[in-house]
């Protein structure tokens, strides 16, 4: 077990990529403490599934869009565990629609989650990470979309790129007390955010362009987020890994 | 309350973990960034520690008050603190010594303040009461 009895915080982990990580924390002996904010159905499945198989885990509802959530969770899984290892900033939402139609609320939304979700976990880690423990990983969920461009997602990209910039700034900081800061950016996985997306080009998507010839999985991701939380990723901080099976290599297969 | 030499002692230590520097590299009169090479997160460090170090609260701003004139023109003048600004000074830092400054008071060298003295003076003032 690469993580034992380390404390990780995962958000948005009741759904998609964000519940694959859970999982693949705990599996690795960490206790891992995980955001929703209204599937509690999911939540508490996922509580018993990690809980039967001999982990540590709790749920925590909170909007990671509102500024006081981060600190009342943060603060809660300090009274838990006391410390915090691992941040992993993966709530995030779509609203796609035409610029020129769209609505402010849309950007906003996109925005308050994506972008000051991860602004306000990080702030409420960042003490406790660099000057009392002088260790920590932040891992934020980026998407290859912050780069390479879909129509009607404006709001999204702009919010993406604006994770992966904040990413590379935080790591300037936090480096001389041992925190490292990177960012995942996966391309098309299958989760209920890219069902819309799937159903109408999934296959086009899989067999023209993705060198791979196949969309992600969860897991794809949870894996490189173990990699960077892990011991062997511990000299590796200020990057956007690229998770997409070659789709931004822009090749469409003949 | 503890003497001046307790103080300096507890405050070396402090500075020994913060900034990972020899014991004897911190005299009374080493400058944090000059000679002690601090860079702006290890001055929150610095305070974090104190705070832990002595169990007293230190208000943001009232040691290092680093922002004290970014950009006020009240307060500089031709890249120089000005007699506002040095009253202003003087005013949010009592427990400074200013008289070197005086000499040469430009804004960049307003970072020589923070000594490992101005932090023992201060720390005199505040566990005093
Ligand atoms: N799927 C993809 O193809 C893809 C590609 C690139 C990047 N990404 C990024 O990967 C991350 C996860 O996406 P996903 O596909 O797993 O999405 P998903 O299936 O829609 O799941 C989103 C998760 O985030 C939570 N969440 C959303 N808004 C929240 C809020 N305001 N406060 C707290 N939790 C919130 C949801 O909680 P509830 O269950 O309670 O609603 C859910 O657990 C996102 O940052 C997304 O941008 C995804």
């Amino acid at each position: 077990m690469l993580l034992k009895d380390q404390v990780a915080l995962v958000t948005g982990g009741s759904r998609g990529i964000g519940k694959a990580i859970v999982q693949a924390l705990a599996r690795e002996g960490a206790k891992v403490a995980f955001v929703y904010r209204g599937s509690q159905q999911a939540a508490e499945e996922l509580e018993k599934e990690i809980t039967a198989a001999g982990g540590t885990t709790k749920a925590w509802q909170a909007d990671v869009s509102d500024p006081e959530a981060a600190k009342r969770v943060v603060g809660g899984v300090m009274a838990d565990w006391g410390r915090v290892d691992i941040l992993v900033n993966n709530a995030g939402v779509i609203r796609d629609g035409l610029f020129i139609r769209m609505d402010p609320e849309n950007w906003k939304t996109v925005l308050n989650t994506n972008l000051d979700g991860t602004f306000y976990f990080c702030r409420a880690v960042a003490e406790q990470m660099a000057l009392r423990q002088r260790s920590g990983r932040i891992i934020n969920v980026s998407s290859v979309a912050a780069d390479h461009v879909n129509a009607g997602q404006t709001n999204y990209a702009a919010s993406k790129g604006a994770v992966n910039a904040f990413t590379r700034a935080l790591a300037v900081e936090l480096g001389s007390r041992s925190v490292t800061v990177n960012a995942v950016a996966p391309g098309f996985i299958e989760t209920d955010m890219s069902e819309a997306v799937r159903n109408k080009a999934g296959d086009f998507i899989a067999k023209k362009l993705v060198p791979l010839r196949r969309l992600g999985k969860p897991e794809d991701i949870a894996g490189v987020v173990v990699f960077l939380a892990g011991p062997a990723g511990a000299y590796v901080t200020g990057q956007v890994i690229t998770v997409d099976g070659g789709l931004s290599l822009g090749a469409v297969t003949a | 309350m503890p003497t001046e030499q307790e103080i300096f002692e507890k405050v070396r230590t402090t500075l020994v973990d913060a900034l990972n520097v020899d014991d004897d590299e911190v005299k009374l009169q080493s400058r944090l960034r000059g000679d002690l090479n601090a860079e702006s997160i290890d001055f929150l460090d610095i305070v974090f520690r104190l705070e832990k170090q002595f169990g007293v609260k230190i208000p943001r701003e009232e040691l290092f008050p680093e922002s004290i004139f970014q950009g006020d023109p009240n307060f500089v003048t031709d890249g120089k603190v000005n007699e506002g600004g040095l009253k202003e000074l003087q005013e949010r830092m009592p427990f400074a010594d200013l008289s070197d400054f005086r000499k040469d008071p430009r804004l960049e060298k307003m970072e020589d303040l923070f000594t490992v003295e101005l932090i023992v003076n201060y720390l005199k003032k505040k566990l005093g009461g």
